[in-house]
């Protein structure tokens, strides 16, 4: 169980698999020199990617506001006025929320540590908070950084962290919650989603935890948390099985106690990374290894990178990509800049998964979930506008609080952009015969042969096309080929 | 109804339509296109199996509709359906009670809440059944998992693979299209998980098709070739499938798909429909003008549909942000307006086409709320609440009693009325299917139809 992969069994397509998976893959050519590595260097490569944050740096919205002040400020405008204010914050608050979602995009496609990005992507669908009820992407951007802090550090510190992170107090109602009047929102989800899953617990003990979490606030002047032991209830909790004065934190800890934490949370991240339905022999070494290192997220992932299990036919080209996957590998299969904030951002949303607003607090379902026959063709569609063929479908936004404003077009017809570069993308060595050209892109593409059939269809397309393809039959190329069960796939 | 309606004689042994056969032979074996189980059995064989189901489905454009519609997050409904000479609701509820005079009486006891005008309408005209208490034993706090509950109706310990819905398709819709069952939006509901998967889902009609950038259409043809099934026995690579010898005799079941073959499955259902809806919505613009929200424009989607005769028999819309934990009232007001309004647009169409006789239309919220408000001026995750049972063939009128508010089971209220009853009585006698054989037993059914 768990044993590493042998050193002679590691080739291009592993390679490719822990680029895939760890990260937003790459190109033939960084999928070669990764694998010329081995494996041993290649992991270590992933763990102790560069911290890229000067590339990087904080949005120039991304301050706390004095919200004291705002509200003062408010108390003495007329009905009129306060109404034109409140629009003016709600107007920029989207547009803040726009260039937070392509702030991180951008970041998981270009950082020289993607690894560090696909973990802060697995934590927020993980600890899954909206921007919807927070409404305040200052504090949307600041989780995203505790979460990256965090990504793969110590999962103790990185709960208690989030059980005072003001976006979460917010999401979960933890800042109204107040001694005699407990709100139960965070004490059930904190067990039921953060950390031992639902059925190790009783309701008695969401209730009881529930009064633990009281005090907790978010202080108005300069958005940080601030305890308040007045609305804190001291009393005794009995909670899972102990009872005393418990604070949020001995909650935590108690629940961090619990065999069942390190199995929930190892068995998600293999699920993530790995495959669904793990045997539960491997989840329990998974969950052993994890409590044995105190939750050390790092040394987890290393024996994950390593293990044999990771690079099973179980795993290999079996995982369903997300949407925010397959925008970003797309781009970089490509090798193509990123497209439009408003075209990613709504191409992410019709295909299920826009950063900052997951469904709900379970975050994302993953793996067949994304899959239905409208976001499939929607791919295909999006894929068409990937290879530069234009013309996608946008769907008009409509605010909950406002379901009349129609705020975007219904279609963007755009022509700016080009897609990859085809002379980069496709060496013309290769362009002179179908079949290496086909068994090019399928490397580029999938990694992976596709069957013969598909093949002969592709191959069969080109070769009417006659005997030097254009431009524009290779982008169909690249289309069709796309437009496939086989490209959803990584 | 008589009870022989559910039992159709076996259809004689030839080939209907390509599509029935592809579904049949396909996906009621539950293996991938691909399987070469055309090499070992003859289209006719093939027919008599799918034809031995006994129970087949109504198809075109006669049948029966169901649309279930989902109330996201826990609908309060004690806001809802309003128990106006309790006391105790007023006591348990000081700001965000509905005062009395504001409520629309349903009996002297619960009445709607004032939002719901249109909703008393229907009622009074017979076209609304208002169903009291409904839950089932054990209830669960979570909403995932108490949402699960409602969409495989299992008992609350007990973990269902597939969704009832799903389990309906498996059981009568064997060889259908697959927009037998239909999801508006971009999610497949939990509901339709199921053995031999079927439905799609959708939310702009004009959008559901493939586009490409090759005027000549070579490449719409190329895309058309690869995702029809394959016919031709001498077309298939030998080693696109599984194992032939598994396959003559009973047709296994238990393959598990792979992702692979999921994603080969969903584009095939997607290219089949995708003509169909397309050019529904050309020919059928809305009758009637729908509100402009999201639920409006869903129900204004399935009623284009119905219109079109789409051969679905079940239709999924939901409507979300029902979660009121903080100052519920303005929120829940607003959401109690869109149903509302969404759903009298959807009576009028169906009026207006002559077809409300031919739905019924349900709603379902994985719980109701705790009895009393909380501190932030909300509710917090509570137990039984009411459902809505809209149609033009229905039996209306208020159905079970108001939970007891002074009796209450871990704080919240009781349910006197299992929903599974409630599905029961929706398959048996409203899709004529056999409930006990979906739902693994039988449930008393109740005069809703």
């Amino acid at each position: 169980m768990l044993t590493p992969l042998p050193a002679n069994q590691w080739d291009l397509q592993k390679a490719a698999h822990l680029l895939n998976r760890a990260g937003f893959g790459g190109t033939p050519d960084e999928i070669k020199a990764f694998c010329e590595l081995g494996i041993d260097k290649a992991v270590q490569t992933v763990l102790d990617g560069p911290d890229d944050s000067t590339q990087f740096p904080k949005p120039t919205w991304a301050q706390p506001q004095n919200l004291l002040q705002m509200r003062q400020q408010m108390a003495t405008l007329t009905p009129d006025e306060k109404k034109e204010m409140f629009q003016e914050i709600q107007k920029q608050y989207r547009q803040d929320d726009l260039d937070l979602i392509t702030w991180w995009l951008n970041r998981m496609r270009y950082s020289p540590n993607p690894f560090r990005e696909k973990m802060t992507l697995f934590w927020h669908g993980h600890f899954a908070t909206s921007v919807q009820k927070v409404r305040d992407s200052y504090l949307m951007w600041q989780q995203n950084e505790l979460l990256r802090e965090h990504a793969y550090g110590n999962f103790s510190l990185m709960v208690k962290a989030i059980s005072r992170d003001p976006a979460m107090l917010i999401w979960l109602d933890t800042r109204v919650s107040q001694k005699g009047h407990p709100n139960e929102n965070f004490a059930r989800e904190v067990m039921e989603l953060f950390t031992i899953g639902i059925g190790n617990y009783t309701e008695n003990d969401v209730q009881e935890g529930a009064r633990a979490f009281t005090g907790y606030r978010i202080d108005p002047t300069d958005e940080t948390f601030r305890y308040a032991p007045r609305l804190h209830d001291d009393s005794n909790k009995t909670f899972l099985g102990k009872t005393g004065p418990f604070t949020g934190d001995d909650i935590l800890d108690i629940i961090l106690s619990q065999p069942a934490t390190a199995r929930f949370i190892s068995k998600k991240l293999w699920t993530f990374y790995s495959y669904e339905d793990p045997d539960p022999a491997l989840v329990e070494a998974l969950a052993s290894n994890f409590r044995g290192t105190s939750y050390e997220i790092r040394l987890l992932m290393n024996t994950i990178f390593r293990s044999s299990e990771f690079y099973s036919p179980d795993a290999v080209r079996t995982q369903i990509k997300s949407p925010v996957q397959w925008v970003v590998q797309t781009s970089k299969l490509l090798d193509s800049p990123m497209p439009r904030p408003l075209i990613t951002v709504n191409a992410l949303r019709q295909l299920g998964q826009l950063p900052f607003a997951p469904p709900n607090v379970k975050g994302w379902d993953g793996g067949r979930s994304w899959i239905t026959t409208s976001t499939l063709l929607y791919r295909y569609n999006m894929a068409n506008f990937a290879v530069g063929n234009g013309l996608l479908h946008i769907e008009p936004v409509r605010k909950p609080t406002n379901p009349n404003a129609a705020a975007m077009p219904q279609s963007y017809d755009v022509r700016n952009y080009n897609g990859p570069d085809l002379a980069k993308v496709i060496p013309t060595q290769v362009r002179t015969d179908p079949h290496r050209l086909v068994d090019y892109l399928c490397f580029r593409l999938y990694q992976d042969p596709l069957t013969p059939r598909d093949k002969a269809t592709f191959v069969k397309y080109i070769s009417d096309h006659g005997p030097n393809p254009d431009d524009n039959t290779l982008r169909e190329l690249l289309h069709l080929m796309m437009s496939t069960p086989e490209y959803q796939l990584t | 109804m008589s009870d022989n309606d559910h039992i159709i004689e076996p259809h004689t042994s030839t080939l209907h339509t390509r599509r029935q056969f592809l579904r049949t032979s396909m996906l009621g074996a539950a293996v991938s296109f691909t399987v070469p189980v055309f090499l070992q059995n003859t289209f006719s064989t093939l027919d008599a199996m799918a034809a031995d189901s006994a129970i087949q489905t109504e198809t075109g454009k006669d049948g029966r509709i169901l649309i279930v519609l989902q109330l996201a997050g826990g609908n309060d409904g004690m806001n809802t359906v309003i128990p106006y000479a309790d006391d105790v609701y007023y006591r348990s509820r000081p700001i965000i009670g509905i005062p009395k005079g504001q409520v629309l009486p349903l009996n002297d006891y619960a009445g709607l809440n004032p939002k719901l005008a249109g909703l008393k309408g229907l009622f009074d005209q017979g076209n609304l059944a208002v169903l009291q208490g409904v839950g089932y034993p054990n209830p669960n706090r979570s909403h995932f998992r108490s949402t699960e509950i409602w969409q495989t109706a299992s008992d609350a310990n007990v973990i269902e693979s597939y969704g009832w819905l799903g389990r309906y398709f498996d059981s009568c819709c064997k060889g259908a299209d697959p927009t037998v069952g239909v999801a508006i939006g971009n999610q497949t509901p939990q509901s339709f998980d199921a053995a031999n998967p079927t439905g799609v889902s959708f939310s702009r009609p004009e959008q559901y098709r493939w586009v490409n950038g090759d005027k000549s259409g070579d490449s719409a043809a190329v895309y058309k070739e690869m995702n029809e099934p394959i016919l031709d026995p001498a077309q298939l690579d030998e080693n696109d499938g599984g194992s032939v010898d598994s396959l003559p005799g009973e047709m296994r079941t238990s393959h598990k798909e792979s992702n692979l073959e999921f994603l080969q499955r969903t584009a095939m259902d997607a290219q089949m429909s995708s003509d169909e809806v397309l050019s529904i919505a050309k020919k059928f613009p809305a009758s009637v003008s729908y509100p402009h929200t999201a639920l409006g424009d869903s129900l204004s989607l399935v009623g284009r549909m119905i219109a079109g005769g789409l051969a679905t028999r079940v239709y999924y819309v939901s409507q979300g942000g029902y979660d009121t934990h903080v100052n519920e009232l303005p929120t829940h007001t607003r959401l109690m307006t869109e149903l509302n309004d969404a759903l009298v647009a959807f009576a009028q169409d169906m009026k207006a086409q002559g077809n409300f006789n031919r739905v019924l239309l349900m709603t379902f919220s994985e719980f109701g709320r705790r009895v009393a408000q909380n501190a932030s001026n909300g509710t917090d995750h509570g137990a039984a609440a009411p459902m809505f049972v809209m149609g033009g063939a229905i039996k209306p009128g208020l159905v079970g009693s108001y939970p007891s508010l002074d009796t209450l089971n871990a704080g919240d209220l009781a349910y006197s009325l299992d929903f599974r009853s409630v599905y029961a009585t929706v398959l048996d006698k409203w899709l004529r299917a056999p409930s006990k054989d979906v739902l693994g037993r039988q449930f008393p059914l109740l005069g809703l139809v």
